[in-house]
């Protein structure tokens, strides 16, 4: 708790809280732009924060996450394009409320679900991760390799459609992750003899590639139409309609409520993301509700499920990270790099190490939420202009802080080439539906991986029959078992559905001739 | 998807095994004695990538087999056109970066990005990389005291 109260002396100071300010607005606007999300944000903004304080720099990282995980209903509402996939239920009533001149109404009740699901789910972190890792401290190299392989194959079957095509990504991510030289023996590793792979592929270039360079290059492709869904959105006059009344409060408190608790719980497991967690707490919302029939016609509890749930699973997906070291999501795979290069290695033994810089970043995340509350409410109708900023003004900016921050990893242009490279790797796996989360979760857990495999093979003598004498490990692998039979097992039946939805879409060729133009 | 699901199917099995065979025997060493060897881990991803990939054909040939069903391309002409825009400027930014000056690269790079997209405006074509610049010059040299170049 003292740790804690330090954390705040140190964040409430005007050095460090104008870069959450930053942060939170960078964040915003970013995520207000269909397409930029908040890896995209956090990964473009790493180099950035090289010359920052530690604390500053991680608070700002913060920020932007939070901010463009709020921000990203702004589009949602006002487009019907979500800035990000877990947006997208958010559209669902969004979109019809702000057609019918209610959209500053909306964007008001995503703001708040926001920041309370935000805030909660940030005391939840606060509460679970400490307590988490003291037990994850009893953890050795061989239930610790059976959990990172558990994680991976599970964050592969559930990132995308199809498991198959999520485990090779995953598989993908590892092989990358062993490029450079082998720690144990110091022999290079597919470095076909170039210097600058010795210390293995950069996570900042490739993240930046991966994600930011790669969507920019999808979002240049259908430029048009999401431009023109801009200047469709007018106010309407009346008072009521652009700001939450009481009874609109109350009816979207329980809403709220569902959805924060929704949220932590899906952000906590490692994989599910924030898409799973939005769909199911606005899935829930409709079933609950006595009224199902008018969600999707403007129901304002609908955007506040699903931005409550969105917004909770950001904090809560931390919790693997910090108490086992664990990557749960894209922006904690990323976020790990920026905690690396600033001194602090996620994962439990950073809580015995460093607990007052852990309470820093608490104390920052707190102060995050508050931030975005007070930013959105002061910003929100100018941020709700930057969807008007014509994307073929908004993508040669983003491009060109890619090259800036790529650039920086290494003051080389080879950097440059690793964030092409990654860009065009990016780019075929957003269109061929290959999880770029589950590629960037395996190179980021791959050297644990490794590590922790040779290490097992060594403690057991290379004989299999050894594990029975490390139940945790027994009990992940078999995990590992089901979740693969389960998931394959739930992932033919929704094949089979598509199939059938798929020929019925399809059955007019002229249609499709004239979206495939 | 089940026609681009074969194609990358094939392509990663063919690659998976161009690794195995050619690649990590060629590029990784072998471990002195007594160390696990160090073409371990590659050889295992590569293996589960040629066993995922030969799945992922399988699976993609039993859905051909269902009989002939339209297809939505994948690329579209205008994204593929949006891409080989992009890849252009690129491409001669670096030309650029390489043989005369990060700053004109950086110019030819917002420029010419704003040229692929549609960007017409004089205003925008100037205004826009002098203010980036001017930007990044201010938050790293000025804000930050930092050289970057």
């Amino acid at each position: 708790m003292e740790h804690l109260i330090a954390g705040f002396a140190n964040v409430l100071m005007p050095a460090t809280l104008i870069w959450i300010v930053i942060g939170v607005s960078l964040g915003y606007m970013l995520g207000a732009m269909p397409g930029l999300g908040k890896a995209t944000g956090v990964a473009v903004a790493i180099p950035l924060t090289f010359y920052l304080e530690p604390v500053a720099a991680i608070a700002m990282l913060i920020g932007i996450a939070k901010g463009s995980t709020a921000g990203s209903a702004v589009a949602a509402i006002l487009l019907n394009t979500p800035g990000e996939p877990s947006s997208a239920p958010t559209a669902l009533d969004g979109y019809p409320l702000a057609r019918q001149g209610k959209a500053q109404k909306a964007l008001k009740m995503g703001l708040f679900a926001s920041v309370i699901g935000d805030f909660l789910s940030t005391l939840l972190l606060i509460a679970l991760a400490a307590p988490l890792a003291r037990y994850a401290l009893l953890i050795g190299p061989v239930e610790l390799c059976a959990i990172l392989f558990f994680s991976l194959t599970f964050i592969g079957g559930l990132a995308g459609g199809s498991m198959i095509k999520g485990l090779i990504a995953g598989a993908l991510g590892v092989f990358f992750a062993t490029v450079g030289l082998e720690l144990e023996t110091f022999i290079p590793r597919m470095t076909f003899g170039t210097l600058e792979l010795d210390d293995g592929i950069s996570l900042v270039p490739m993240a930046i590639g991966m994600l930011a360079v790669a969507e920019m290059a999808v979002q240049a492709g259908k430029m048009r139409e999401l431009d023109s869904a801009a200047a469709t959105i007018v106010d309407g006059a009346h008072p009521n309609d652009r700001r939450v009344t009481r009874a609109e409060w109350l009816r979207c408190l329980p809403a709220i409520g569902r959805g924060t608790a929704i949220g932590s719980a899906v952000g906590i497991l490692p994989g599910l993301g924030a898409s799973v967690g939005s769909f199911l707490s606005y899935g829930v919302t409709r079933k609950l509700s006595k009224t199902l029939e008018a969600f999707g016609t403007g129901m304002i509890e609908g955007v506040a499920a699903a931005e409550s749930a969105d917004n909770a699973v950001v904090p809560s997906s931390f919790v693997p990270l910090f108490a086992l070291g664990i990557p749960g999501s894209v922006i904690a795979a990323i976020l790990i790099a920026a905690l690396i290069m600033h001194g602090l290695t996620p994962g439990p033994r950073m809580f015995v190490e460093q607990p007052q810089m852990v309470a820093n970043i608490y104390a920052a995340m707190l102060c995050a939420s508050v931030i975005m509350l007070a930013i959105g409410l002061l910003g929100q109708k100018l941020f709700a202009q930057v969807i008007r900023v014509p994307l073929r003004r908004v993508i040669p900016v983003v491009l060109f802080l890619c090259c800036v921050g790529a650039y920086m990893d290494s003051g080389s242009i080879f950097s440059i080439y690793v964030m092409l490279f990654f860009a065009v790797l990016g780019y075929f796996s957003r269109k061929l539906g290959f999880s770029f989360v589950t590629f960037l979760i395996g190179f980021v857990i791959g050297p644990n991986l490794e590590l922790t495999f040779r290490q097992s093979l060594q403690i057991l003598n290379h004989d299999p029959m050894r594990l029975m004498g490390h139940p945790v490990a027994v009990v992940f692998l078999v995990l590992t078992v089901v979740v693969v039979v389960a998931i394959a097992f739930s992932n033919s039946r929704a094949a089979v559905r598509e199939e059938l939805a798929a020929r019925a879409a399809t059955s007019n060729p002229r249609k499709l001739e004239e979206e495939n133009r | 998807m089940r026609q681009a699901d074969f194609v990358s199917g094939v392509v990663l099995c063919l690659l998976g095994l161009g690794m195995l065979i050619f690649v990590i025997p060629s590029h990784i060493a072998q471990a002195p004695a007594g160390f696990v060897s160090p073409r371990l881990v590659p050889n295992m991803m590569m293996i589960a990538v040629v066993g995922l990939s030969i799945l992922l054909v399988l699976k993609a040939l039993r859905g051909m087999s269902y009989g002939p069903h339209p297809e939505k391309n994948l690329f579209s002409r205008s994204e593929v056109r949006m891409v080989l825009r992009l890849a252009m400027v690129f491409a001669i930014a670096i030309t650029v970066f390489v043989w005369l000056s990060p700053l004109v690269a950086g110019v030819v790079l917002i420029v010419g990005t704003l040229l692929a997209l549609g960007e017409r405006g004089p205003v925008a074509l100037v205004v826009m990389p002098a203010t980036l610049l001017l930007g990044v010059w201010l938050f790293f040299y000025q804000l930050l005291g930092t050289a970057i170049l």
